[in-house]
């Protein structure tokens, strides 16, 4: 860490020295275009933060930019220049972009909302916006805009130093928000928003905050603008500039912070530079030039020079330049008696005659059971029984159609899967839906999220993690690939991380969807022995659905089985293991009867 | 009253006509074409050329047919291809596709708006109501192009295997279709649907480079609304436009120029299936 | 020995990192069935998706009539003569039953007759026409995949499962069909069964999938193989 926190921190002080120098070296006509170039790519970052880190891609920044150019030329314009105005319209400008920032969030995200959507909302906000000040006649000044009011009485270069060291602090603080555990988990949800959900992190209430965030920021960037030309015009708010501020992110590399931000400058400085002797070649250049980034580099163009550097640099120098550079959290105990249903007396899971169908076809229909602590309670059935739909129901509280749900006694009403994380139930899932690029300890942290909290401009130097978790993850050796990137890992040791992860969240109830699938022979031998030694020792309410039969014998307390989405039988595995009517719908051969 | 009536079923017919090549395109290949604008734009400069060649204005419509589909065939195999896994990025690079048809058009024809000459002049009377030939001429094009997607959908081999892509694209290749046919034939289609729908709409009003964009954002909502079904797009043709013609008329044309947006992101978040069975 | 209609060997693949198939070798002969037995999650629909193109081959060769396709895309593979009942979503739910069967072929040709054949089995598919796929009961949807596949006159036909949930009658009448088109055309058929009964009442050979490898193979003429597969599928 400290040997990137120095490199940070020299390249952020050259900045501010070029950023104090800059007017003294640089001709006024640049001085006074860069000025704007730092304004929109402080701008440029926070699509960048959204787009790039968080997966929301917007087009809406250019509205939440142009609201705080008008908060400052409307206030400018008809209360006069004074410090207290220029403080109101500021704190005007805020509270409208968070206010509609909010709302936009609001109608985006919703659980199971596609991420094209966002896209269009957002790209409807600037045109919305535009069409207002339209209507707003000679109050808003309509096409043309507003002009010639009052404003700070600041130099051309007073605003560069301003502008820059502005930019340059905003970038550090952002370098520091990205790579902390809250910024991991903005990459966890853009990775993969369903297991997040899971894990207890209620996603869209998070996007909309770093919506509203994003949205302040961009304001306060329009508002200096609007501070520094004396002019504010629709032009500044519409979508022409909102799809513009996404094509320098996507040229400059989106998810690189750095590359956006020189991108914006680089191209704007250069379009002011150009668009005067070639006006719509430039354009169609740039537009050019972005298909085909888009298409061959999709990354960008920095991390595509920083590679090469990267590469001559340790081919210079024999080392790697990319070495990971963020120490591992230290492992220690969790606190205990977190869990839901200490206590109760209620059994850990009770379901009542639920039902699952899709239009007319019933998926499950009347299931019934209960089931206590220390039972490990395996489901089978053949496929297109409904078992992954029962721990589909069981794990989200909108998918069922009918019946109930209760948890030690709590019934689970209508609420999102991170919803039921609260009431002590904890899910695997078939495939191995981790996180690509995070390492192992950041995927074990983003499970205890919902317990510990996540830094926002930080790493948590202390990974608290339950018995439980902290044995799986050694009896598989998972702690010795705690910085690993998790698509790095072999199939055997995702599953382990997987089952971590769930158990991480401190359950009491443990639904496991084939913990077991693809794994050797001995692999599934070590899940199946630490399966049975957790629910002994710590009691845990565990229902696993497997494939493999010989599995669930060994392990299981109990068997439902499911058959065409009714519970077949109910028992212990003695009884499941001897009926002929399980033997009969598995194995086909006679089909008799009661089966149907 | 009947002026009205006539408004809202002719401003129907025009956006039914507008967002059925994005409905086909995305129902086809899951992608949102971004593009579509620039489409709209090929389809309008192409009734101009028509117009300055001094050729019958009805030529218009197949010459922008023919022009969109030729730069769709080029756009789906240098741009659309690589894209099918990554739906967002398919975004901005139709997106930028937009500007650079937009800057061509600046190019070679100029920034300035221009007129085209309307293949139907003249007003007649309906029900005592003097109302304009060619609005209502667009209520039998777009009738016309709703007829011929039908037909094209339901009637030919084609039709049969884009439909079987549409649903269930694993099966569809494991029956032997080659779906990336399926796909470059639909972006074509589209695309040729999105020009033939800017030649329709040029005479109302008048052509520049960034005429399509406006329609853009519209054409989106509604087909966002109506599930990728050509019924529920005609249903949320009608409804949301004219949603736009009363407010237009009523409160104000500015207001009435967002009521499509408004209305269908309220609708989709409320209930997501918009204008469809879900 | 005329060549192998399919000639699967040392076949690994799976899904991402995780191997379902392992070292798997099998060869089809003209004319014949063959039956590939298996619990569930053991292999045996992922070897299926495998030849089809759908899962790529991680290691070992697949070959077509000769042909080497292990690396051809699904829809080409499909062109080649064969005929894939998959095992999940097996029609075109909202297509009407007419349809779903003219998209068993590559074109309109030839139709009429196959209908003309294949309602000769199952004379309700020649009936219903018009109706969605979508709205016929389970038993139907099963008859009209058959139909779909005998539709042409494919040289393989490769049916994943076709027995599961089907009463007894109609297991029985399917081998039938399957029987007569075999003598009718001499087409190889591939199927993937836990119904050992039904497999055997069918096939000349087949194999046993155990968590991706072949733990058993045989004729299914063997006097003890059914007894002996039975059990290695037995709960």
């Amino acid at each position: 860490m400290s040997g990137r926190l120095a490199l940070a921190g020299s390249i952020a002080g050259l900045c501010v020295v070029a950023a104090i120098a800059g007017p003294y070296v640089l001709d006024s006509y640049t001085v006074n275009i860069l000025v704007r170039s730092f304004l929109y790519a402080a701008t440029a970052l926070t699509v960048d933060i959204l787009w790039g880190y968080a997966g929301i891609l917007t087009f809406g920044q250019a509205a939440f930019f142009g609201i705080g150019a008008y908060a400052a030329g409307i206030t400018f314009t008809y209360l006069d220049f004074s410090p207290q105005n220029a403080v109101l319209a500021l704190l005007a400008g805020l509270a409208v972009s968070a206010a509609v920032a909010a709302v936009t969030g609001w109608i985006s995200f919703f659980h199971g909302a596609s991420p094209l959507y966002v896209a269009i909302v957002t790209l409807a906000m600037p045109i919305i916006f535009v069409q207002i000040l339209y209507s707003g006649g000679t109050f808003t000044g309509s096409s043309s805009g507003l002009v010639g009011y009052n404003t700070f009485d600041l130099s051309v270069e007073s605003w560069f130093t301003i502008c820059g060291v502005g930019l340059v602090v905003l970038t550090t603080v952002a370098w520091f928000f990205v790579n902390s555990d809250f910024g991991r988990m903005l990459v966890a949800i853009r990775e993969n928003e369903q297991r997040c959900t899971y894990l207890g992190i209620n996603a869209p209430r998070i996007k909309i905050l770093l919506m509203v965030v994003m949205a302040m920021i961009a304001s306060v960037a329009g508002y200096a603008y609007a501070g520094y030309t004396v002019v504010v015009a629709p032009e500044i708010g519409s979508f022409v500039f909102g799809t513009e501020l996404v094509m320098w992110v996507a040229l400059g590399g989106r998810g690189t912070l750095i590359g956006p931000v020189l991108g914006t400058i680089v191209i704007d400085v250069t379009t002011a530079y150009l668009s005067g002797n070639l006006p719509f070649v430039w354009k169609l250049i740039i537009g050019s030039i972005f298909v085909l980034v888009i298409v061959a580099l999709p990354q960008g163009i920095i991390p595509v020079v920083r590679t090469a550097l990267g590469r001559m640099w340790s081919a210079a120098t024999g080392r790697s330049a990319m070495a990971s550079s963020f120490t591992v959290p230290a492992i220690v105990d969790a606190r205990a008696g977190r869990r839901a249903g200490a206590g109760s007396d209620a059994p850990a899971l009770d379901v009542a005659d639920l039902t699952r169908s899709y239009g007319s076809l019933k998926v499950l229909e009347g299931v019934t059971f209960k089931a206590l602590g220390s039972e490990l309670l395996g489901i089978i059935g053949p496929n297109g029984a409904g078992k992954t739909t029962l721990m589909r129901c069981l794990s989200d509280g909108y998918e069922r159609t009918g019946g109930t749900v209760a948890a030690f006694g709590q019934t689970i009403a209508r609420v999102p899967p991170h919803g039921v994380v609260g009431f002590g139930i904890g899910r695997s899932f078939q495939t191995t839906s981790l996180f690509e690029t995070l390492t192992v300890a950041e995927c074990l942290t983003l499970a205890r999220y919902r317990l510990d909290g996540a830094g926002m401009m930080s790493r948590m130097p202390e990974l608290a993690l339950p018995d439980s978790a902290r044995h799986v993850i050694a009896a598989t050796g998972l702690d010795r690939e705690m910085e690993i990137e998790c698509r790095h890992l072999s199939h055997g040791m995702k599953r382990a991380l997987e089952l971590a992860m769930v158990l991480a969240l401190e359950p009491s109830v443990l639904l496991l969807d084939e913990p077991t699938a693809g794994l050797t022979k001995p692999e599934r031998t070590l899940i199946g022995n630490i399966l049975v030694e957790l629910v002994q020792r710590e009691g845990l309410c565990t229902l696993i659905i497997e494939h493999d039969l010989d599995f669930v014998r060994d392990i299981s307390t109990r068997i439902i089985v499911l058959h065409q989405g009714k519970v077949l039988l109910d028992g212990s595995v003695a009884e499941v293991v001897g009926s002929e009517l399980v033997r009969t719908i598995y194995a086909g051969g006679e089909h008799k009867g009661a089966a149907r | 009253m009947i002026a009205l009536a006539l408004d809202i079923i002719t401003t129907a017919a025009i956006l039914f006509a507008v967002a059925a090549g994005l409905l086909i395109i995305l129902g086809v290949l899951k992608i949102v074409n971004f593009a579509h604008g620039g489409f709209l734009t090929i389809g309008g400069y192409s009734a101009l050329v028509v117009t300055q060649l001094g050729w019958s204005p009805w030529l218009a419509y197949p010459v922008a047919a023919l022009a969109g589909m030729v730069m769709g065939a080029v756009v789906e195999r240098f741009v659309i291809r690589p894209l099918y896994d990554r739906p967002l990025d398919a975004i901005l690079a139709t997106w930028g596709l937009g500007i650079i048809i937009g800057q061509l058009i600046t190019i070679i024809f100029g920034r300035e708006i221009q007129f085209v000459q309307t293949p139907i002049a003249g007003a007649t009377s309906v029900i005592g109501e003097t109302y304009s030939l060619y609005r209502l001429f667009l209520i039998v094009a777009a009738a016309a192009v709703a007829a011929g997607i039908a037909a094209l959908l339901n009637a030919t081999r084609l039709g049969l295997e884009a439909r079987a892509v549409i649903m269930n694209e694993p099966l569809a290749r494991g029956l032997g279709i080659n779906s990336g046919h399926v796909r470059f034939v639909t972006f074509c289609f589209g695309a040729g649907l999105a020009s033939l729908a800017g030649a329709l709409i040029t005479p109302l009003s008048s052509v520049d480079p960034n005429m399509g964009v406006p329609w853009l954002v519209n054409a989106f909502m509604l087909v966002l609304v109506s599930s990728v079904s050509l019924t529920s797009l005609a249903a949320a043709a009608l409804a949301l436009g004219g949603a736009q013609v009363l407010v237009s008329s009523f409160v104000s044309p500015v207001i009435g120029g967002l009521t499509i947006v408004v209305l269908a992101a309220l609708l989709l978040r409320i209930r997501p299936a918009g204008f469809g069975r879900g | 020995m005329s060549q192998a209609v399919l000639d699967v060997a040392d076949l690994c693949s799976g899904y991402g990192e995780a191997m379902i198939l392992r070292n798997v070798s099998l060869a089809i002969r003209p004319g014949e069935i063959f039956a590939l037995l298996g619990k569930n999650g053991m292999g045996k629909s992922t070897l299926l998706k495998t030849v089809l193109g759908f899962v790529p081959a991680g290691k070992g060769s697949i070959r077509l009539f000769g042909e080497d396709i292990t690396a051809l895309p699904t829809h080409l593979i499909a062109r080649k003569a064969i005929a894939y009942t998959p095992q999940e979503q097996t029609l075109f739910q909202d297509l009407t039953v007419e349809e779903n069967l003219r998209l068993g072929l590559r074109d309109d040709r030839g139709f009429a007759e196959g209908l003309e054949r294949v309602s000769g089995y199952f004379p309700i598919v020649g009936k219903r026409l018009g109706q969605k796929a979508g709205t016929l009961s389970g038993g139907e949807q099963k008859m009209l995949i058959v139909c779909r596949a005998l539709l042409g006159t494919p040289r393989l036909v490769l049916i994943d499962e076709i027995s599961e949930g089907l009463q007894p009658s109609m297991i029985e009448r399917l081998a039938e069909i399957l029987l007569a088109e075999r003598a009718r055309t001499g087409m190889a058929i591939f199927v993937v069964e836990q119904n050992v009964p039904f497999a055997f009442s069918l096939a000349d050979r087949y194999a046993v999938l155990k968590i991706g490898e072949i733990a058993d193979s045989g004729t299914t003429g063997d006097a003890l193989a059914a007894s002996r597969v039975q059990e290695q599928l037995r709960v």
